[in-house]
């Protein structure tokens, strides 16, 4: 058994054809776990004897011949704002650190009774705010790539388990990049769905109108297995709604090939590093020669994206995280040493949220108090709206658009963490589809050295386009 | 559009109960001055007549029956609990 070769199907081949067991595999990702995450830092805790416990009973389900779906037996990891029933789950944040998670979210509902197996949680910023993972308060997590170079975030634990064939799959979550420019910095692949498809029920909210759920894997034809699995209308989230699931990995060449890719200006900046640009431009060549056309499209209020969405977020994050007071969702023990119930709040949250979760929830307070609503916070959801309709403008007229996924490849450890507005220009490409409500895929350039991602945006609900373009791509 | 200051800071921070050191307090008014001052080019936008968008989908009015679930799982929330009496967690008293 080839770790780094594996995927999806060939487990589930291999499960069937009996070269080798659940319980070997789970017991061979453990030992890789084992060898190599003391280096990287993945992973906050394993799961082990439920891991394997799950492996004999998929094992047992073989045996008696019973039938099994596709992802039976398959390993992920998951990101720790992701529940798992009585297992911990913190968001990396010293304010959950005693928390146990009391039900499953919905995707890990949806992935039990597929039969598959979680082997831990894994590290990320904290709150999942961040894009280099370097704000998880209890671990730094290393580019498997270049140790001396950042995962990328906020999902970079998930990223670079995958990466590092600590899992052969993950889930992250994606609010304005934190899928896709870590799959970018560690050359995997990383999908955004479209908003409402996939529920939220059971993650640990950050920005609830932006916040998705979404699959890591190495290759374009995993996501979309794994997209089909935790995908779906959920009367947990309100904001779900059932999609045609049919297509997602069934689209031919030939419909490939009538589609047509804009390429928006705006994202071809004066920041954009060479490599990155050169890379880009030979996947726009690789595609051309599919046969797929491509045609300029302006995406004007592109330069407004940032702004936008660092008001809009901070605002539902502030609103959000307040229900964390270190006594309901796991205690801290700090109410021995308060005078009053008003001091054990001003304890709890001081000591439990790190400083870039009260640089947000102090941004998000200001730009919603009295005063300020109107010039920054609404402001901000009628810019929202303007990116909105420019995406809806070019999609009369293409049907994907293609992007780079970051400015830059995945920089040094320590290079932005005292500069937040230099962290946060790392994600100036993913953000406009948040906002949107768009799904988007980060997929790996052929390119030596570190990796460089680019991003296909789809319509909404037509994540088949990007996952078809994508699997195409691979393939060459 | 006034600029934060530290007194403002610290009643925004008070609001959200989070009590900062001074040394996080200096950093923090350098951070959101710079980030605020950043956010200043969007009132060059033109926003007139532009409706706010309010959420992350069109969808509107979903409805679900009225149906009472039971989902008992207060022994996990109370196995977490550090200070605890006969099942419930102690705090201090709210009232002086």
């Amino acid at each position: 058994m080839n770790l780094s070769d594996l995927t999806i199907k060939k487990v589930h081949d291999s499960l069937l054809n009996k070269e080798f067991s659940a319980l070997e595999l789970i017991e061979a990702y453990f030992k890789r776990i084992e060898d190599f995450d003391k280096e990287i830092c993945a992973y906050l805790s394993l799961n082990k004897d439920e891991a394997c416990k799950a492996a004999e009973k998929v094992d047992l389900s073989i045996a008696k011949k019973e039938e099994i779906g596709e992802l039976a037996g398959v390993p992920f990891a998951i990101k720790d704002n992701i529940l798992i029933k009585n297992n911990p789950t913190s968001a990396a944040s010293k304010i959950l650190k005693n928390y146990k998670a009391t039900y499953d979210a919905t995707v890990i509902k949806k992935l039990r009774e597929e039969k598959s197996i979680f082997l831990g949680r894994t590290n990320m910023d904290e709150f999942a705010m961040g894009s280099s993972t370097e704000n998880s308060a209890f671990q730094i997590t290393k580019n498997p790539y270049d140790k001396e170079r950042v995962p990328g975030g906020s999902s970079g634990g998930s990223v670079a388990a995958v990466a590092a064939y600590m899992s052969l799959a993950s889930l992250g979550s994606d609010t304005g990049g934190s899928i896709r420019q870590p799959a970018s910095f560690c050359g995997v692949v990383g999908l955004k769905p479209t908003y409402g498809a996939v529920s939220r029920y059971g993650l640990i909210a950050m920005s609830s109108s932006l916040d998705q759920i979404g699959p890591i894997t190495k290759t374009v034809e995993d996501a979309g297995i794994l997209f089909k699995a935790i995908a779906g209308e959920d009367s947990f989230d309100s904001t779900t709604t059932s999609m045609n699931l049919e297509e997602i990995l069934e689209m031919s060449l030939e419909k490939i090939k009538n589609l047509t890719i804009g390429i928006p200006e705006e994202y071809f900046i004066d920041g954009l590093d060479k490599e990155t640009g050169n890379a880009i431009n030979e996947v726009i060549q690789n595609l051309k020669s599919l046969g797929l056309k491509f045609k300029k499209i302006n995406l004007p209020h592109t330069k407004h994206a940032l702004s936008t969405y660092y008001i809009i977020m901070p605002a539902e994050a502030s609103a959000n995280l307040a229900r964390f007071d270190g006594i309901r969702y796991g205690s801290l023990g700090e109410e021995k040493n308060s005078q009053n119930l008003l001091d054990l709040y001003f304890r709890n949250k001081s000591q439990g949220f790190g400083p870039e979760v009260k640089r947000r929830i102090i941004l998000g307070t200001f730009v919603l108090s009295s005063g300020y609503y109107d010039a920054y916070y609404s402001k901000a959801q009628k810019v929202r709206t303007l990116i909105k309709n420019d995406f809806d403008k070019a999609f009369e007229d293409v049907d994907v658009i293609l992007t780079p996924v970051s400015p830059t490849r995945a920089f040094k450890i320590g290079e932005k963490l005292n500069d937040p507005l230099s962290m946060y220009l790392s994600d100036i490409f993913t953000i406009p589809v948040n906002l949107a409500g768009l799904p988007a895929i980060s997929i790996p350039a052929k390119t030596k050295g570190l990796p460089i991602g680019f991003q296909l945006i789809g319509q909404y609900f037509r994540e088949a386009d990007i996952l078809g373009i994508g699997r195409y791509y691979e393939k060459m | 559009m006034s600029e934060i200051n530290k007194k403002s800071l610290e009643h925004l921070a008070s609001l959200a109960r989070i009590k900062l050191s001074p040394e996080e307090g200096d950093n923090f008014l350098k951070d959101l001055e710079k980030i605020l001052n950043h956010f200043k080019e969007l009132q060059k936008v033109n926003t007139d007549d532009v409706m706010p968008m309010t959420g992350g989908t069109n969808l509107k009015n979903i409805f679900r029956e009225d149906k009472v679930v039971t989902d008992d799982e207060s022994d996990i929330v109370r196995d977490s609990l550090l200070n605890k009496k006969e099942g419930f967690l102690k705090v201090p008293p709210i009232f002086e």
